[in-house]
C-alpha cells in the first residue's frame, strides 16, 4: 500500500492530478504531456422482493445501497507512460453476488518507458500470450475479474518484426496480491513481404507458477484427509507452454495454437472419491498434465464470410493456487466456443469453458445477398471428452434494411444446455429451448427512432414439467432522441413457469412473474448518465465470454460514464 | 533466425528448474486420538459450521468431507450442521424441520455463501479471503492452521439431564489462559443432534433414509452468544449456568452440548470450542 501512496504522491508532485481538474476536456496538459482517462461508476439501490428471491443478502436485508466505481487516469510525458486507477467498492455484490464487499484504494498503477529497443513496465500489467490459453492478465469489471500481474515486464525489439518479452510478478487480488509467483516469456514475430499476400505471425510462450508455502500447506492438509489411493505428491512449480501462429493468405486467415501444461494440482468437480468414512463424494483434488488445441479458419470475400473453429481442452485449469474456485485466481483465459448472444433470452443459457475437458466446434456463416439483406447462421457443439453432450446451439438471423427508414433483425435460436454441468445442479435434465426473436428499428425522423424487440423462449418439458424456469416472453420498446436521450421499457414474463419457478405460498401453484425493467439514459458528449429500475431473475451472467450464475436482482441502478 | 532460436533455448533453460523437494503427503493416517481428557491438557478445538439444507443436492458431499475431517482431527474438530437458507425448507414428506431461528440468524450474522457446500471455520476471515464462508477445498488447510494456535481460553462443560422432566442444566466454566483485551467476548452454547434419518436431496434423488449428523437443534444462548461481562485476565475462572427443557423428539442419547467463546463485532473469531454429550 505504501508503494501505491508513494506513486500517487509522485503524480501529485508532478502536477498531474491538478492538471486533470483544470483541463478535464483537453488532452494536452500544456507541459508537453498528454492526459486521458475515464470514469465508470454505478450506484445500486436494493429493493427486497421475496417472490423473486431477491432476499437474504446484506444489501437487501439492511444495507440497501451499494456502489462500484473506477476512475482511470493515463498520462504521457518525457518518454514515460503512466497510469493510475482509483477503485471503490461499497457494499458491492460484484465479487460475491450473495455477499457484500467494501474497500477502496489504488486498484491499478503502472509506469512504462521505452529506451531504444528495450521497453520497461512496472506496476499492474495487463498482457496476453497467444489467445490467452496459458496466460492472460485482464479485467472484466461486471464480474469483478481483475487478473492483473503486479510486477515487472521487459520487452526487447529484436528487429522491426520480432519482439521478446519477459515478466515476473504476482497476481492481483483486489487490493492485495496472491502469494504465488508467476513468470513468463514470449516471442512474437511477423513474416511476410509486400510482394506476397501470405503472412505469418508466429509466437511461442512459457508461463510458470511457483506455489507459495501457505497454499502448498493447505493443499497437503487436504490430501492428508484422502485415502492413500487418491493422494499424489503436488508440485510447487507448474510450467505451461504455447506455440501459436496466424497464417493469412488472400481471403483466408488461419489461427492455430497448441498448449501444454506440466503436472498441476486442481479440483476436478466431477471426479469421485471414496472417503475414509466410507461415503462416495463427487469432486476432488487431482494432479495431471493439461493440453489445449485451438484452431480457427476464416474466409471473407464477395459478401461471404465463413469462420470455423475447433477446440479440445483437457485438464487445463491453471490458477494462482488450486484452492481458488469459479472465476477467481485464474492465470489464463480459454476462449469460449459459442456465439456471444446479446438479446436477453438468447443469452440466458451460456456455455462457459470447461477446464476439466471439452471438445468444441463452431461454424459461423454470413452472406450478404445484396445491400439490403444479410443472412447469418451459427452452429456450435460442445461435448465433454467422454462424448456427453454439454451444449449445442443453432442460430439463424436475417437482417433487412429498407432504405433509411427501417431495419429488421429476425431469427430463431435452438439450444441444448447441460444445466447439471454448467450450473452444478446435479440430477437436472438438459434444458432444450426454441427461441424465435425479432428486433425492429423505425426511424421516425433524423433524430427520433423507435425500436421494438421481442423474444419467446419455449423450454421443452420433462415428465410433464418444464425444465428450469420454463417458458419466457420478453418484449422491449426503446425510444431514442439523438444525440441525448434514450428511454426503454421492457418486461421478461415467465409465461409458463417451470420446475424452479417459485410457488405461491397459499395455493402451491407456480407463480407467473413479470420482471420489468425501465431505463432512461442521457448522453452529453463524453458523459453518459443512466437510471434503471430493474427486476431480474436468477441466471447466468456473462461478460467477455466469462460467465457465472448470479441470483435475482431487484432495485434501482444509477450509472455515470465519462471519458476525457 | 539464429538469434530467435538462441533466445528460445535460453528461455527454456531459464524455466527448467532443478528437481524440487516434494512436500510430505501421507494421506489419511488414522485419527489423532481424543487427546487429554482434563481441562489442563485441553488442546485447540476448532469449530466448523456447515450450512446446509435438505433440498441442497451438493451438501451431502460437503457433509461427507466433514466426516473425513472429523475422522482425522477427532476431538480437535467440532462440527455443526446448520440448516438455513434457501435449500433448508423441509419437503412435504420430511419428518423433521431442521430449521431453527438461531440457524437463520447465524447465517445472516456470518454472511450468505456464494455456493454450496460451504462452511465457516472458527468464524475466521482468513488471509486472502473476502468472506467467512469457505468452499470445500479450503476447509482442511484452514483447520490445520487453526489447530496450531494455542487456545487463549479452555472450557469445561458439565451437563445434567433429568430424563423425567427432560430438563437440561449445563455448567460451563471458562479457564482463561492469557489476558483477552477484546471488549466484546461472547459465550455460545449449541445443542446438536446426530443420527437422524430423514429425507435429503442427493445427486441420485431424494434419500428418505439419509443420516443427518451434528444438526443444530437449538441454542441455550443468543445466536451471537451471550456477552461475558467478567474481566478475562489470565488465570481467571468464569462459571456460567444455563438451563432448558429438551423438546420431545430430540433424542438425548444422540445430542451434544457445544460451547464456544468468540469475539463479536466485525471480528467474530472463535477462541476455543468444546463438546460433550448430553448423556455421558
Amino acid at each position: 500500500m505504501n508503494t501505491k501512496l508513494w506513486f500517487a504522491g509522485l503524480l501529485m508532485m508532478y502536477g498531474i492530478l491538478p492538471a486533470t481538474a483544470q483541463d478535464a476536456q483537453g488532452q494536452a496538459t500544456g507541459d508537453g504531456g498528454r492526459i486521458s482517462g475515464n470514469l465508470e461508476a454505478t450506484g445500486n439501490f436494493y429493493i427486497r422482493d421475496s417472490l423473486i428471491r431477491a432476499i437474504n443478502t446484506p444489501q437487501y436485508d439492511h444495507q440497501k445501497y451499494g456502489a462500484d466505481a473506477w476512475l482511470n487516469l493515463n498520462y504521457s510525458n518525457w518518454g514515460f507512460d503512466m497510469g493510475l486507477r482509483f477503485d471503490m467498492f461499497q457494499n458491492s455484490s460484484l465479487l460475491n453476488p450473495t455477499g457484500s464487499f467494501t474497500d477502496q484504494g489504488i486498484g491499478h498503477w503502472y509506469i512504462s518507458k521505452k529506451i531504444n529497443k528495450l521497453g520497461i513496465t512496472g506496476g499492474y500489467i495487463y498482457d496476453i500470450i497467444g489467445s490467452g490459453i496459458i496466460f492472460r492478465a485482464y479485467e472484466e469489471r461486471p464480474l469483478a475479474i481483475d487478473q492483473a500481474l503486479y510486477g515487472l515486464r521487459l520487452t526487447y525489439d529484436l528487429s522491426p518484426d520480432w519482439q521478446v518479452k519477459v515478466f515476473s510478478g504476482r497476481q492481483k487480488q483486489q487490493f492485495d496480491t496472491y502469494k504465488s509467483t508467476i513468470r513468463g516469456f514470449a516471442i512474437n514475430g511477423f513474416m511476410g513481404s509486400d510482394s506476397s499476400n501470405i503472412t505469418l505471425t508466429p509466437g511461442f510462450g512459457i508461463v510458470s507458477r511457483a506455489l507459495d508455502d501457505a497454499s502448498m500447506s493447505n493443499l497437503v492438509s487436504t490430501l492428508n484427509t484422502y485415502r492413500k489411493e487418491d493422494i499424489f505428491i503436488p508440485k510447487y512449480n507448474t510450467y505451461a507452454f504455447s506455440l501459436y501462429n496466424t497464417l493469412t493468405a488472400g481471403p483466408f486467415s488461419w489461427y492455430a495454437e497448441g498448449a501444454y501444461k506440466t503436472k498441476d494440482s486442481f479440483t476436478d468437480p466431477f471426479q469421485e472419491r471414496a472417503t475414509v468414512s466410507g461415503d462416495t463424494i463427487t469432486g476432488r483434488l487431482v494432479q495431471g498434465e493439461g493440453t489445449v488445441f485451438y484452431s480457427s479458419l476464416s474466409y471473407a470475400k464477395n459478401g461471404l464470410g465463413i469462420t470455423v473453429e475447433g477446440k479440445r481442452t483437457e485438464n487445463f485449469d491453471f490458477r494462482t493456487r488450486p484452492q481458488e474456485e469459479g472465476n477467481r485466481g485464474l492465470l489464463h483465459y480459454i476462449p469460449p466456443m459459442t456465439r456471444v448472444n446479446t438479446y436477453r433470452l438468447l443469452a440466458r443459457y451460456a456455455a462457459a469453458t470447461q477446464f476439466a475437458g471439452e471438445l468444441a466446434f463452431q461454424a459461423d456463416v454470413e452472406y450478404r445477398v445484396n445491400k439490403a439483406l444479410l443472412l447469418t447462421a451459427n452452429f456450435s457443439n460442445i461435448t465433454n471428452l467422454g462424448d456427453n453432450q454439454l451444449y449445442r446451439e443453432l442460430y439463424t438471423e436475417l437482417y433487412y434494411k429498407y432504405k433509411r427508414k427501417w431495419t429488421l433483425y429476425a431469427g430463431v435460436q435452438l439450444q441444448e444446455y447441460n444445466q447439471e454441468i454448467y450450473q452444478n445442479k446435479p440430477g437436472v435434465v438438459p434444458v432444450k429451448t426454441v427461441t424465435p426473436f425479432f428486433d425492429f428499428l423505425y426511424k421516425i425522423d433524423q433524430k427520433k427512432a423507435l425500436r421494438l424487440e421481442a423474444q419467446y423462449m419455449n423450454v421443452k418439458e420433462d415428465h410433464g414439467v418444464k425444465a428450469d424456469y420454463g417458458n419466457w416472453l420478453h418484449g422491449l420498446v426503446e425510444y431514442t432522441v439523438a444525440p441525448n436521450w434514450t428511454f426503454a421499457v421492457s418486461d421478461m414474463f415467465n409465461i409458463s413457469p417451470g420446475k424452479l419457478s417459485p410457488e405461491n405460498t397459499k395455493t402451491g401453484a407456480k407463480e407467473k412473474i413479470h420482471f420489468q425493467r425501465l431505463d432512461v439514459s442521457y448522453t452529453q458528449r463524453a458523459n453518459r448518465f443512466a437510471l434503471s429500475y430493474i427486476k431480474q431473475p436468477e441466471g447466468i451472467v456473462c461478460s467477455g465470454g466469462i460467465c457465472r450464475l448470479e441470483p435475482a436482482f431487484s432495485g434501482v441502478k444509477l450509472s455515470v460514464n465519462s471519458t476525457f | 533466425m539464429k538469434r530467435q532460436i538462441f533466445l528460445l533455448a535460453l528461455a527454456a533453460l531459464s524455466f527448467a528448474a532443478c528437481e524440487e523437494i516434494a512436500p510430505p503427503v501421507t494421506g489419511y493416517m488414522g485419527p489423532v486420538g481424543p487427546g487429554p481428557d482434563d481441562v489442563a491438557g485441553q488442546q485447540r478445538q476448532v469449530l466448523i459450521e456447515e450450512f446446509t439444507g435438505v433440498r441442497c443436492v451438493n451438501c451431502p458431499a460437503g457433509s461427507a468431507a466433514i466426516e473425513d475431517l472429523a475422522a482425522v482431527h477427532d476431538a480437535q474438530l467440532i462440527a455443526v450442521s446448520i440448516h438455513a437458507g434457501e435449500f433448508s425448507p423441509p419437503y412435504a414428506e420430511s419428518n423433521y424441520d431442521f430449521h431453527t431461528p438461531e440457524g437463520d440468524q447465524i447465517l445472516s450474522y456470518l454472511g450468505e455463501p456464494f455456493g454450496y457446500p460451504t462452511a465457516v471455520v472458527n468464524r475466521q476471515l482468513f488471509d486472502g479471503e473476502f468472506d467467512l464462508q469457505l468452499g470445500q477445498s479450503q476447509w482442511a488447510g484452514f483447520i490445520v492452521q487453526e489447530k496450531a494456535i494455542p487456545p487463549k481460553v479452555k472450557l469445561a462443560i458439565k451437563p445434567v439431564f433429568n430424563a423425567a422432566n427432560r430438563a437440561l442444566g449445563v455448567d460451563v466454566t471458562l479457564f482463561v489462559q492469557e489476558d483477552i483485551s477484546s471488549t466484546d467476548v461472547r459465550l455460545s452454547i449449541m445443542i446438536t443432534e446426530s443420527g437422524i434419518q430423514d429425507v435429503q436431496l442427493t445427486p441420485s434423488g431424494k434419500d428418505a433414509s439419509y443420516t443427518h449428523k451434528h444438526v443444530l437443534r437449538g441454542m441455550m444462548t443468543n445466536y451471537g452468544g451471550d456477552p461475558i461481562t467478567e474481566t478475562l485476565s489470565g488465570g481467571a475462572e468464569i462459571a456460567k449456568t444455563y438451563t432448558m427443557t429438551l423438546p420431545v423428539g430430540w433424542d438425548e442419547n444422540h445430542c451434544d452440548v457445544i460451547a464456544f467463546v468468540s469475539l463479536a463485532g466485525e471480528n467474530k473469531y472463535v477462541l476455543q470450542a468444546h463438546k460433550v454429550a448430553v448423556v455421558e
